[in-house]
């Protein structure tokens, strides 16, 4: 629990509402400090699967595991001590500090009526100064740019020390410099990342293994190379497609016609 | 040719700030200076916290002592300080050189009416600012939650059956369990399948508010009593007016155990602001949490409304200058939101004493002449930020 990459493993892990199957029969095993990229398009329950392994959707079937603890037979501290989430749900209207907004990570650590020890000051400044937020310390959050807010939260869900980083779209709003900023950062952080992303060519450049979902099932799991496909980009994206590589990078590139 | 993979962080210092994130604190020692900057900066404020609240603390002082001196017989200062010293030292430490009736007047009246001031307004401005955590809207404010509306449907049942039996505090209890009957009700209506959404909850609140309204409008206008109109009109707008020693243990036991709840809660509150699916991933179990905060707030209110009446404007005025002032992180906010309500109701109540002495105004007519411009000057501030 202490920002070492964890291992996360997802069993048949089934979500339904009302009856409906929002996601179903999910199996996935990341290795400790493994990037995996979540893609399908809109509706396709990307966002329903991250929100089973960070306590907000209970699976109606199979487990989600963290270094072999069942995240739902766990507290909701023990849940934050080891995922952390950089989620799209924005601070509400209220005069909140990039400061304040960033401490509230180290919450689950501490007891009630705790107060923060020099430790938990040293976590936070270090995650403010990582991702390069000092001149932004005392500044209120909603004054902040897009890609500004973006780090804030990311500095947030590191000082909870997780094992696992769970990460929905977080790329949206994000110029292209601060696309690949992001993902570079937390490819590099060490740590076991699972992220729903929209762009297959930054998937591609910057995860290890690729999901892809399809009406809440699971398509396809494996490198980009073997996940992207012209057939599954028609079958699923309904694009027409041609599969090339980037030079620079040497990985796939789907170019849409 | 690059990797645009590995191309490493552009920080100097990734290395070393990545290490320090990994520590369990047992291995702590201090951040080392070199490189980035990682020593904890004061805010920006122009004072510090501590100055901040103790220029409050004795802001508060000086108010209620101006609380005990003023009113339809004017008391000097000194012999304001001295009767109180005496009665709490229990003995004569300052040679009481005044009249008797000043002592009577002081204690039997003043006092405790200061007291019931300051124990309202510090609680329903703290109950405010919680509430607005809890429905994550700065804009709401105790009077959403429709609880003071079922405490005032239970003042009139008091006013016109009289309810025999209860004593004299018959109309208190009597809201304070119209408050409680309304509280079930909107916990109940506002929640589906475990949960409660800030948004049905203020739904529930309005809706239970505008039923209970029309049923207190029904009571008064089919009520024999010609007068229980302009009563039920005064009990509305709220008063201080009922203080004395008896009634003062339940609003300050409230006080004290509501404001201790929440400063010991005063993290997860703030977790709240962060939006519903954060604060779960943060560690906060959002449902119970926000359904156990209800209860809490929704019961304080209604034990402020059955002693005082309904005073407007102070649980949704106050937090904001506090935030303002000192931020909005709930550890740092709370002690100074019940500073400064508790002023403002001493304040408002000296005021509503005074303006037409030796008759009283409703102090909710102060609060809201002055809250209620303040709410559209904020109001017309966040539109303009907006826009800008």
């Amino acid at each position: 629990m202490s920002l070492h990459p964890g291992r996360l493993c997802l069993e048949g892990v089934s979500f339904a509402i009302d009856g409906r199957d929002l996601v179903s029969g999910i199996s996935l095993n990341a290795a400790p400090g493994e990037m995996i990229g979540l893609l399908g398009p809109n509706g396709a329950g990307k966002s329903s699967l991250l929100r089973t392994i960070y306590r907000t959707n209970r699976p109606t079937s199979g487990q989600v595991r963290v270094n072999d603890m069942d995240v739902w037979q766990q507290s909701a501290g023990w849940t934050a001590r080891h995922i952390g989430a950089v989620l799209q749900d924005m601070p509400a209207d209220f005069p909140l500090t990039v400061s304040d907004i960033v401490a509230m990570g180290r919450s689950a650590h501490k007891r009630l009526f705790e107060t923060d020890s020099d430790h938990d000051r040293t976590l936070i400044d270090s995650a403010i100064a990582l991702l390069q937020l000092i001149p932004f310390k005392d500044r209120l959050f909603h004054t902040l740019s897009g890609g500004e807010r973006q780090r804030v939260l990311v500095a947030r869900a590191l000082v909870q020390q997780p094992a696992v980083l769970v990460l929905d779209e977080p790329t949206n709003h994000l110029d292209l410099h601060h696309q690949i900023q992001l993902l570079r950062f937390v490819r590099n952080l060490g740590v076991t990342v699972i992220a729903a992303l929209h762009d297959l060519n930054l998937a591609a450049m910057f995860c290890d293994r690729l999901c892809l979902l399809y009406k809440g099932r699971m398509e396809a799991l494996g490198s980009p190379e073997h996940v992207l496909t012209t057939e599954r980009l028609a079958r699923i994206y309904r694009i027409e497609a041609t599969l090339t590589r980037n030079p620079r990078t040497d990985t796939v590139w789907v170019m849409p016609s | 040719m690059t990797d645009i993979r590995s191309d490493s962080l552009p920080m100097p210092d990734q290395a070393r700030l990545l290490a320090m994130l990994r520590s369990t604190g047992v291995e702590h020692s201090p951040a080392q200076s070199s490189g980035a900057d990682t020593r904890p900066q004061e805010r920006h404020a122009m004072l510090s916290y501590g100055a901040v609240t103790g220029l409050l603390t004795g802001l508060l002082l000086v108010l209620a002592l101006a609380g005990l001196m003023l009113g339809s017989v004017h008391i000097p200062a000194p012999t304001a300080l001295g009767v109180i010293v005496n009665a709490v030292l229990g003995m004569e430490l300052v040679p009481a050189t005044w009249r008797d009736v000043y002592t009577t007047i002081i204690i039997e009246t003043r006092a405790p009416r200061v007291i019931l001031a300051g124990a309202v307004g510090a609680t329903l401005a703290a109950t405010g600012m919680t509430i607005q955590a809890i429905v994550r809207n700065p804009l709401a404010g105790p009077s959403m939650l429709g609880v003071s509306s079922g405490a005032a449907t239970g003042a009139v049942v008091a006013m016109r059956w009289g309810l025999v039996g209860l004593g004299a505090f018959s109309l208190h209890l009597s809201a304070f369990a119209g408050a409680l009957v309304t509280l079930v009700s909107v916990f109940w209506v506002a929640r589906t399948g475990g949960s409660m959404s800030p948004t049905r909850l203020v739904l529930a609140g309005i809706a239970m508010s505008s039923v209970l309204g029309a049923l207190t409008s029904l009571l008064v206008l089919t009520s024999p009593d010609p007068q229980m109109a302009a009563r039920v009109l005064f009990w509305t707008l709220g008063s201080f007016g009922s203080a004395q020693w008896k009634l003062l243990p339940l609003p300050v036991a409230a006080l004290i155990i509501g404001l201790g709840v929440m400063l010991v809660q005063a993290r997860r509150l703030n977790l709240l602001m962060a939006g519903d699916e954060s604060a779960t991933a943060l560690g906060l179990d959002v449902n119970r949490f926000r359904q156990s905060m209800f209860v809490l707030t929704a019961a304080l209110t209604g034990v402020m409304v059955a002693v005082s009446g309904v005073i407007g404007f102070v649980g949704l005025i106050v937090p904001h200058i506090v935030r303002f002032l000192v931020g909005a992180d709930h550890r740092r906010a709370l002690p100074v939101v019940a500073l400064v309500g508790a002023s403002f109701t001493i304040g408002a109540d000296m005021v509503a004493r005074s303006v037409i002495s030796p008759l009283e105004l409703p102090v909710g007519i102060i609060t809201a002449l002055v809250g209620g411009p303040f709410f559209i000057w904020l109001l017309r501030r966040d539109a303009k930020g907006r826009h800008a």
